[in-house]
Formats: C-alpha cells, sequence, structure tokens
C-alpha cells in the first residue's frame, strides 16, 4: 500500500464546539488519525464523544472551527458547498440509524436514486441480490421490516460504489439478529466492492469485525487500533 | 440514467388523487373559460377588423338640418374652412344697402314732400289765400302734378348722390367693424386661427335615416324605436345574416339582435312608422355591432333600439322627418388615434365654417374614433377577455400557493430523506426540480386539456355570448398564438415562480438540519405565549399558529370568493333595483322632446293637453377628472354629457325650491352622487361644438336619480342661453300627447328609457351572475378543501397521538376544525364586509368613467345569500373533513419512531 492510500483519509487537529458562552460544548477537541483506502474503520466511543458530528464532518455536511479532513489529498475546507455536493455526490455513500427511504418509491427505486448519482454504479440488480432483496424488490418501504428497510439503504449507498462508505449507527434500531445481517452486508460490500467503511457505533462488539478501530470520548480520541485478528460479523456475539 | 425521482411525480399524483383531480379539474375549466374568450374575442376582433374594410365602415358621420346643397358638400369634401368674415361681410353689406336704401327712399320722399307744400303755402300766402282747405287742394294738386318730377330732379342733384355715397360708405364702415369685432370672438370659439390647419379631404356619401316607431306585434303600441337607413353599398354596408337586402317598397331587414331579442323572425310583418313591412333579412350594420340609440348612451339597447334597412322608395314611403345625416371617407387614412383625433378635429373647423357659410346648421358631427356603436362590442370583448384573464391568474396564483404551502410540508415531513439525498451528493438544483415538477405538471395537465377545450367547446360558448348580446358579423375561427401563450405560458410561469420561491427557500439549509429536523429559519428560544384560556382552546390555538400560511391562503381565497360572490349578486341586484325605482325617476310619465316649436305653417306647436308643460333643455359636457384604470372604454370620454332643463314657474314636474339669480342652478342627485357636488359649489359646463363655457353655482339638489342634470328657472334659461323669448324645446307630461302630429316629436322619453340600460345589462350578464353563483359556491368549497385537506395531513401524527391516549373522534374534530371554522366564519364576514365596500368603489370608478349614474346595490338577501354560500361551501367540506379525521389510523404515530 503507497504513503498515499494510507494516509486516504486524514484527519488533522480537529474541532468544534456547539453553544456560546457559558453553554459553549466543545465535541471534538483536536482529533487526529488517518484511515488507509479499503480499510473498515470502527469510531467507538458513549453518547455525546463526538462520533457522529466527527462523521458529519468528514462528510462535508458539517464543518469544523478548526483543523481539517483531506481525502486523497484534498482538503474538504478549501471546497465550496457545490464542490463538496459533487464531492459526497462521486465518493460518498450514506448509511443511517434511521434509514430515511422515499416513501412512494419501490425497493429497486430507492436503490436507483443512489446509482443515478454515480458515473460508474454498481448493477442495481447485482445489488439487490447481494442483499437478499429480490423477493422484496417492487415492494414499498412501509411493507418492509426495519432490518429490510435498512437493507434497502445500503443498497442505496453502495450500489454507487463509492470511495468512502459512511455508517451512522446502522443498527442502532435494529434487533440482535437483523443487526447481525447488516454488518455481514456492510462487511461484504467491503470485501466484494474495496469500499473504505467508515462506521459509527456504541457497540463494542463491533469492533472486532474491524480493520482499524478508534475510540473517542469527550471530543479526543483515546485508542487509535489495528485489529489483526479480526472475525466475521456473522461471528460476533454480544 | 434517467433521475429515478421522476418516478415519484405519477405516484404522488395517483397516490393523492382527489387533490389533483379538484386542481386539475379547476384548472382546466380556468384556462378552458379563458382560452376560449380568448379565441373567441380574437375570432370576433378579426370578424369585425376585415369587416370595416369589406363593409365600407365610415370614417366619421355629420348631420345638418336641412338637406345640404351639392356646393356645401363640395366644400366639405375639399376640406377648406369657409371664409366667414367676408360671407359674413358681404351679408352684412347687403343687410346695410337694403336699409340705407329704404332710409334713403323715405328721406327723400319726406323732403320732396315738404318742399312741395313748403314752396304752395308760400304762393298761396302771397295771393291772400288763408282757407286751410283751398291750401291743402292747392297741395294736393301740385303733388300730384309735380311730385314725381321732384322726386327726379332731387335724385339728380349732386347733392343727394353725395349724401348717397357718404351714407353707404358709413353703413359699409360699420358693418365692417361689427363683424370684425364678432369675428374676433368666432375665431377664438372655433379656434380659427389655428396654425398647423390643414384641408383635410374627404368624400360623403348620403347617409339618411329616419327615427321611427316599431310596433312588432301590431297592438298600436311602440315596441321600441327602429332607426331606418336606405339601402346603400356606398357606405356602412350591412352583413346578412339570413334572408337577404329588401327588394320592394314593403320590405324591411332589421337588426339580427334585435330580432333576436324580441321575437321577430323573417316572414313576420311588423308596423314600422305606422306602415306594414315583411321582414326579409337579419343583418348587422358594421357601424351598428352594438345597438346605441345615442352616442352619449351609457348602455346599448337591443331590445327598445332598432337598425333597418328599406329600399328608397319604402324610406321616401314613411312620414316622421329625414335626419339628413351624410358619412364620410378620409381620402387619406389617419393612421393612430392620435392622428384620428387630429383629423377629426380639423375636418370639424371646415365642416363649422362651411356650414356657416352655406346657411346650414350642423346639428351632429362624430368621428368613427368616438363612436360608441361601433368601438363599444370590440373594446368590450377586449375587456372581458382582459377581465378574465386577470380572474384565471389570480385563482392559478391562489392554487399556486396551495401547492407551495402542500410542498413546504412535504419537505418538512421528508426532511430526513431530503437530508440523506442531500448527504449522498444529490443538489439542491436536483431537489428543487425534483418538487417544482408536481405543479408543474398538473399545471401542463390542465393548461393541454384546458387549451383543447378552449379551442373547441369554450371557443363556441364565448363566441355564442358575444353572437348573443352584439350585432357582429359573420365570424370563422381564428387561431391564435397569443391565446396559447396567456393561457399556457403565463399559467405555468405563475405556479414556476411561485413554488420555486418557496421551495428554493425552504431547501436554503443545510443536508444536516435537514437529517436533524431542524427546519426553523429563526431561533425562537420561547413558545408563543397563549392566552390562559382552556386547555382545548390553547390547543386550537397552537393549531393556528402552526398553520398560519395556510390559514393565510385560505383567509385571500375567503376575501377573494367573497368579494366575487358580492359582484355576482350585487350586479343583479343593483340593476333590479335601479329598474325598480325607474318611475319614480321620472319628472313626469313622458318628455317630449320636439323637433323644432313650429309646424310646417309656421304656428307654434301647442297642444289642447291641460296636464302638459313646456320646458327648455339643450345638452352641455362637463369635464370629468378621471384616472381610473378602465380610462378609453365604454363611452370612454373625458366628459359627461349634462342635460340643462329650464323649468317653469310653479313647475308640477320639477320642483326648485328657491327663486335663483342668473348662474344659481339647482342639480339632479344623480349629478351630486357622481360628482361629489354639493350646494355652493360651481359646476363649469362646456358646449361640444364650440368654445363656450358657462359657470353655475349650485343652490340645491333636485331629487332626481335618473340622468345627470341641471335645472334653472326658464327665463334664466333663455337669457343664459340667449334663446328667443317663448321658445321652448318639448313637454313634460303624465298624460300621453296626441294632438301633436308624431313628425314634429324628436323622442319621447318614458320609464323604458331610463331602464334600457339595466334591462340590456341584465340580459347580457344577468344568465352568467347565477352560473357565476354556483361557480364560487364550487370554488370555495374546493379552496377550503385543499387546504383543511393540508392542515389535517400536517397533523395526522399528532392526531393519531391523540387518538392512541384516548381522545374521541368528535373532541378530535373539534379540536382541528373549529379553528377552521372560526377562521372561515370571521373573514366570510370580513371578506363580504371588504366586497361590499370595494363594489360600491369599484362600481363607482367604473360609472365615472361612464355617462349616466346608478350605484352598487344589495338587497338583504343576497347579502345573507352571498354569506351562506360560501357557509354552505365549507359545510360540505366539514363532513369530509370529519371523516378524514376520523378514518386515520392510530398506528400512524407508531409508524415513525423517529
Amino acid at each position: 500500500m503507497s504513503e498515499e492510500e494510507k494516509k486516504f483519509l486524514e484527519i488533522h487537529d480537529l474541532r468544534k464546539s456547539f453553544g456560546t458562552g457559558e453553554a459553549k460544548q466543545d465535541v471534538l477537541r483536536g482529533m487526529d488519525f488517518t484511515v488507509s483506502k479499503g480499510e473498515f474503520c470502527v469510531l467507538l466511543g458513549p453518547s455525546g464523544s463526538g462520533k457522529s458530528t466527527l462523521l458529519n464532518i468528514i462528510g462535508g455536511i458539517d464543518t469544523p472551527d478548526s483543523g481539517y479532513v483531506s481525502i486523497n489529498g484534498d482538503k474538504l475546507k478549501d471546497m465550496d458547498e457545490k464542490a463538496l455536493t459533487m464531492y459526497r455526490r462521486k465518493h460518498l455513500g450514506y448509511v443511517f440509524q434511521m434509514y430515511n427511504l422515499i416513501p412512494n418509491l419501490n425497493v429497486k427505486e430507492n436503490i436507483e436514486v443512489g446509482a443515478y448519482l454515480s458515473d460508474h454504479p454498481l448493477n442495481v440488480d447485482d445489488v439487490i441480490s447481494t442483499l437478499g432483496l429480490e423477493d422484496h424488490k417492487y415492494k414499498y418501504p412501509n411493507q418492509l421490516s426495519g432490518g429490510q428497510q435498512q437493507r434497502v439503504s445500503i443498497g442505496r449507498a453502495v450500489v454507487k460504489n463509492p470511495d468512502i462508505l459512511m455508517c451512522d449507527e446502522p443498527t442502532g434500531a435494529l434487533d440482535y439478529k437483523t443487526s447481525k445481517e447488516i454488518l455481514g452486508l456492510i462487511e461484504n460490500c467491503n470485501q466484494k466492492f474495496g469500499n473504505t467503511v467508515i462506521m459509527v457505533t456504541h457497540n463494542e462488539a463491533i469492533r472486532y469485525m474491524a480493520d482499524h478501530v478508534i475510540k473517542l470520548r469527550d471530543g479526543v480520541v483515546r485508542h487509535n487500533d489495528i485489529n489483526d485478528k479480526k472475525i466475521p460479523a456473522s461471528e460476533l456475539e454480544w | 440514467m434517467k433521475n429515478p425521482l421522476i418516478k415519484r411525480i405519477p405516484k404522488e399524483l395517483v397516490g393523492d388523487w382527489q387533490k389533483y383531480l379538484v386542481i386539475v379539474v379547476f384548472m382546466v375549466l380556468m384556462i378552458g373559460f379563458v382560452s376560449g374568450m380568448s379565441v373567441g374575442r380574437d375570432s370576433m376582433l378579426a370578424a369585425i377588423n376585415t369587416g370595416k374594410i369589406t363593409l365600407k365602415l365610415e370614417d366619421g358621420s355629420f348631420e345638418f338640418k336641412n338637406k345640404a346643397s351639392e356646393e356645401l358638400i363640395g366644400a366639405i369634401e375639399k376640406g377648406d374652412m369657409a371664409d366667414v368674415r367676408e360671407y359674413l361681410i358681404n351679408k352684412g353689406y347687403e343687410e346695410a344697402d337694403e336699409e340705407v336704401a329704404k332710409a334713403i327712399d323715405e328721406e327723400l320722399e319726406k323732403q320732396v314732400t315738404e318742399g312741395i307744400e313748403t314752396a304752395v303755402r308760400a304762393q298761396c300766402e302771397a295771393y291772400g289765400i288763408t282757407d286751410e282747405d283751398m291750401i291743402q287742394s292747392q297741395i294736393d294738386t301740385f303733388m300730384e302734378e309735380n311730385y314725381e318730377d321732384a322726386l327726379e330732379e332731387a335724385r339728380n342733384s349732386d347733392e343727394f348722390k353725395e349724401a348717397v355715397s357718404d351714407a353707404y360708405k358709413e353703413a359699409h364702415e360699420e358693418v365692417v367693424k361689427a363683424v370684425d369685432e364678432k369675428w374676433d370672438e368666432t375665431v377664438e370659439e372655433y379656434n380659427l386661427d389655428d396654425p398647423d390647419f390643414s384641408p383635410v379631404k374627404v368624400t360623403v356619401y348620403e347617409h339618411f335615416f329616419k327615427n321611427e316607431d316599431e310596433d312588432f306585434d301590431k297592438d298600436g303600441v311602440k315596441d321600441a324605436a327602429v332607426r331606418v337607413f336606405k339601402s346603400t353599398d356606398e357606405v356602412d354596408k350591412a352583413s346578412f345574416n339570413e334572408g337577404r337586402a329588401p327588394e320592394k317598397d314593403n320590405e324591411i331587414a332589421i337588426d339580427r339582435m334585435h330580432a333576436s331579442n324580441v321575437g321577430i323572425k323573417i316572414g313576420d310583418t311588423i308596423l314600422v312608422g305606422g306602415k306594414e313591412f315583411e321582414v326579409v333579412g337579419l343583418l348587422s350594420y358594421i357601424n351598428y355591432t352594438s345597438l346605441h340609440e345615442n352616442n352619449n348612451d351609457l348602455m346599448f339597447d337591443a331590445f327598445g333600439f332598432n337598425v333597418a334597412m328599406v329600399t328608397p322608395e319604402g324610406f321616401d314611403s314613411l312620414r316622421t322627418r329625414t335626419h339628413y345625416s351624410y358619412a364620410y371617407f378620409y381620402d387619406v387614412k389617419p393612421s393612430g388615434k392620435v392622428a384620428q383625433a387630429d383629423y377629426a378635429d380639423k375636418f370639424l373647423k371646415a365642416l363649422i365654417t362651411q356650414s356657416v357659410v352655406f346657411d346650414n346648421d350642423l346639428e351632429d358631427f362624430l368621428p368613427e374614433c368616438y363612436r360608441q356603436a361601433s368601438n363599444f362590442a370590440p373594446s368590450d370583448v377586449e375587456g372581458d377577455a382582459a377581465g378574465t384573464e386577470i380572474l384565471c391568474y389570480i385563482l392559478i396564483a391562489v392554487i399556486a400557493f396551495i401547492f407551495a404551502i402542500t410542498i413546504s410540508n412535504t419537505i418538512d415531513k421528508e426532511a430526513s430523506v431530503i437530508g440523506t439525498m442531500r448527504a449522498s451528493g444529490y443538489t439542491k438544483g436536483e431537489l428543487i426540480f425534483h418538487y417544482l415538477s408536481t405543479p408543474v405538471v398538473v399545471t401542463l395537465i390542465g393548461a393541454a386539456i384546458g387549451n383543447i377545450l378552449g379551442y373547441t367547446w369554450f371557443k363556441e360558448v364565448a363566441v355564442n355570448i358575444y353572437f348573443e348580446t352584439y350585432s357582429l358579423p359573420n365570424c370563422g375561427v381564428v387561431w391564435s398564438p397569443v391565446a396559447l401563450v396567456k393561457t399556457t405560458v403565463i399559467p405555468l410561469s405563475l405556479m414556476f415562480l411561485i413554488n420555486l420561491f418557496v421551495i428554493v427557500r425552504k431547501l436554503q439549509l443545510s443536508p444536516l438540519k435537514f437529517l436533524r429536523h431542524d427546519l426553523r429559519r429563526t431561533k425562537r428560544t420561547k413558545a408563543r405565549r397563549i392566552p390562559a384560556w382552556s386547555f382545548m382552546n390553547r390547543f386550537r390555538l397552537r393549531i393556528l399558529f402552526q398553520n398560519i400560511p395556510n390559514y393565510a391562503i385560505l383567509i385571500f381565497g375567503i376575501v377573494f370568493v367573497e368579494v366575487m360572490l358580492c359582484f355576482a349578486f350585487g350586479l343583479p341586484d343593483s340593476l333590479n333595483h335601479y329598474g325598480d325605482r325607474a318611475p319614480d325617476m321620472l319628472f313626469a310619465k313622458y318628455q317630449y322632446m320636439l323637433a323644432g316649436t313650429k309646424d310646417d305653417d309656421g304656428n307654434e306647436l301647442v297642444t289642447a293637453n291641460e296636464d302638459a308643460e313646456k320646458f327648455n333643455s339643450t345638452s352641455l359636457l362637463y369635464e370629468k377628472n378621471v384616472t381610473s384604470f378602465i380610462k378609453g372604454r365604454g363611452s370612454g370620454g373625458t366628459t359627461e354629457a349634462v342635460t340643462v332643463y329650464g323649468i317653469e314657474d310653479g313647475s308640477k314636474y320639477v320642483v326648485i325650491g328657491a327663486e335663483l339669480n342668473d348662474g344659481e342652478v339647482y342639480i339632479s342627485s344623480a349629478f351630486k352622487d357622481k360628482f361629489g357636488f354639493d350646494t355652493g359649489d360651481k359646476i363649469t359646463l362646456s358646449e361640444e361644438f364650440a368654445n363656450k363655457s358657462y359657470e353655475f353655482t349650485v343652490s340645491g339638489i333636485v331629487d332626481y336619480e335618473g340622468g345627470i342634470a341641471v335645472f334653472m328657472p326658464n327665463d334664466n334659461f333663455i337669457s343664459v342661453f340667449d334663446k328667443k323669448e317663448g321658445s321652448f324645446t318639448g313637454y313634460f307630461s303624465n298624460e300621453e300627447i296626441t294632438d301633436i302630429d308624431e313628425k314634429y316629436i324628436a323622442t319621447v322619453i318614458d320609464k323604458d328609457d331610463i331602464v334600457k340600460v339595466t334591462t340590456q345589462l341584465m340580459h347580457s350578464m344577468g344568465g352568467f351572475m347565477v352560473v357565476a353563483q354556483y361557480v364560487l359556491l364550487v370554488l370555495s368549497a374546493a379552496l377550503i378543501f385543499l387546504l383543511t385537506k393540508i392542515i389535517i395531513e400536517r397533523n395526522e401524527h399528532s392526531i393519531s397521538m391523540v387518538k392512541i391516549l384516548g381522545f374521541k373522534n368528535s373532541e378530535i374534530s373539534a379540536l382541528y376544525m373549529i379553528p377552521t371554522a372560526f377562521i372561515v366564519l370571521l373573514f366570510t364576514l370580513l371578506g363580504f364586509g371588504a366586497g361590499y365596500v370595494i363594489l360600491i368603489y369599484v362600481f363607482r370608478a367604473f360609472m365615472l368613467q361612464m355617462d349616466g349614474w346608478f350605484t352598487f346595490y344589495m338587497s338583504t338577501k343576497s347579502m345573507a345569500m352571498s354569506i351562506v354560500y360560501m357557509l354552505v361551501g365549507y359545510a360540505a367540506v366539514s363532513v369530509i373533513d370529519f371523516i378524514r379525521i376520523k378514518k386515520i389510523p392510530m398506528d400512524e404515530a407508531l409508524k415513525n419512531v423517529e
């Protein structure tokens, strides 16, 4: 792996606070780390540790007070709103805790919403097949279970074949079994399509399936570990 | 790859089909109607414009009291001003010479007679004759023998010749002096020294007519006035809609609109001027597309007025006096209104001066550009189309705002989806395009279907409306690209721009704010403080505040519909009210205007009718101070025709209170109301064809709403208008006058003349108003339906939640429907008040443009109905709303646990 690939995502002295005066709350207090290309990186931490804010800043939908995020050498702070939109369009895929599907589009169409954005999208039917949604592809979101909806949401994110797949508590609203299935799918996509995955979670167990684990607390990086003994998602227990 | 979001649009349309169906139906009706009106209008205007050329519409007309000599016509055609000064001097010389000659003869005879008498008396005295009888006998004898010789001798004397010459010279000098003095006044009066004057050459055609009584049911009672023309090919030709031109002297062709209104068909016989004619054709004269009897008439009258064509022999067989009217064409056509006015001004100078030198009286002059009967219809057709377009655009704007609110709510609802999509790289533009698509697609569908209907069915409706109102020439369909723009591009642009504004504003927020559902634009730190009412009322108040934009549109819609309802109920009421009061508006049951005051034998026209009372009248103009938006429409002038009456002392028909000095007058209450005059104010009135004006002081008001009139004692009238002592123009009478030959009667004004305006307006618009009332009922219901639907949909989650909490459907309905009911009721009442006041002002502004006066009136029943219609619309929607609320499932609140 080249140096550039090793520093595919670089976070440097990132700071962010909300509110002013006495109500001021420092959410990120100088964060530094890098993520290599194709890595499955988990950001772990309790509520209020700044992990979602960090993810939003990496995703270009929030801005830091100071410090920078650089992707493949391009610093986000140098991009205007239009460039940021293009950055997200071409390089990022998003999976949220709530699936945020379009209610009056069916499964296939919701996945096409992602495919439309990409210059080199994956085959929609292949993605549906990978996600095990063949039997549901003409159903509307309200006809699906939570797990199925999250699969569609993953499909919508990965179909554009993004460089980085951003996952914000993707299993937060799901039961144990479904959560493992979803994690398995993300793992599968990571391996199959080679996307860099950045997953925010407060579930400690998920760290074992990651290549790279960053533990956050009170807005700083407490541990930055490379996991040499990762295990498949299907073997996770919590 | 095609944007997959496009697939949402048909799903959205199908998913909410009731809402979109209501909107599309409305758009189709509005756009279809406007499109039909536009196509109908363009077809009509094309037919009129073609007709102006093919049917040889005059450039103007004038009327003389007597038939014009060939020399006068020749002079008028050249367009030169006559040398009135020379004419007056020559005429003065002639009269002076005659008087001088007479005076000289008388003086000479006197001197010769006295000379002879003196000589004879001297001789008698010399002979000592003193007897007076003998002296007188000698004088007579001498006078008999020598008078002629003496007279001749005196005439031939140098002394006499010199005296005669001096006398003529002096008289001529006096004439020139008198004419010059008068000439300066005349020049000023007619603006004859205009340095820019140049002759306007014209070709003149005889266009004589007779005003006759029409009795179509032959019951001996006059049914209408008919203006009869001879058939001609030279000017103002007729287009025949049915039948043919008359060929025999007992055949007649009449106006098709009048025929249709009163039920005359080809083959019927009617009495015109007491003579029986067979109707052989139904026509429309190009110079009478609207049947205005007089150019000052507020409204045309296709019931009480008719125009007709007979053969020259048929014309001669009618007994009433001939109006020596002449139509003319300019040899070089003026282009544009300014040039037309300039030509008319110059031509009038020639006409006035030539009529003076040819000793004829100019009775009327009317350039075509000021002619109501040929300009009213095209101007009304254009005005109607413009009016419907504006109404359509207002309603499209309302619908656009409804869409904007719906979309705004959808954006709120889909905030997290939008956030996700923006986070995934969808641009703002793509989302704006997406949310704009539905209103634009719906408008396109509405415009497409509307235009198809407009060009087919509605066009027929519009053409029929106009054909049922005006005597228009036959027309074909004109495909108008302008209509297509107005009915497609403008609604689409309105829809696009209003929604674009709202959506762009809404999507300004960052993706993160969407993901967090934080869509507030302002940071309100505390909840709005509300009064310490009961919980339920505070809840309702919160619902009101939550839906302010919805209610704003609802309020606008309610006020708009109420204003229209006031119009739809108020217009027929105003017309009926005016018609009902018409009999009270007359001074007398009959007002006879005579053509002259003497009959053919020179005897004064008198009546044995004891009820009859002489009056004098003349027509002057009042300069209006108009700035209104409808300037130029209808009679459209900046002047108002005012009838000035001279009333006999102690009149039983018009009561003028106090004794009035010269310059003091009473005015009609209509004059007072229309222009806001009151006692003590000064009014300046001017003559139409002369630069002469009169100033009067208002000393009192005569309660007369039938016209704009001024009253003064007859003696004052005679002195102000320089009339001969004892002159008069007609009779007031409560009994019909039967002992004056009708050929001496110019017009009779009775109740029908007063109500002809309102009768015609009722015929033209009455039916339309009833349709409008029902359309407005549906419109109000549709508006409330759409807006309450949005309010309920927006609150589905909360409604579902309160159901889970144990609220009953009736309680929930009371919570969510009472705020709307309150708003609807409050603003229906306020809207009605606003509509009523607005219409009083609109009527006033409109009437200020027209001649005549009547005010806006609504009966109590109509007032109640205009409120009830809105509430009926609301009541219907309430039932639907209740069902909607009842149908909201409890799991709605459990679906989204975000």
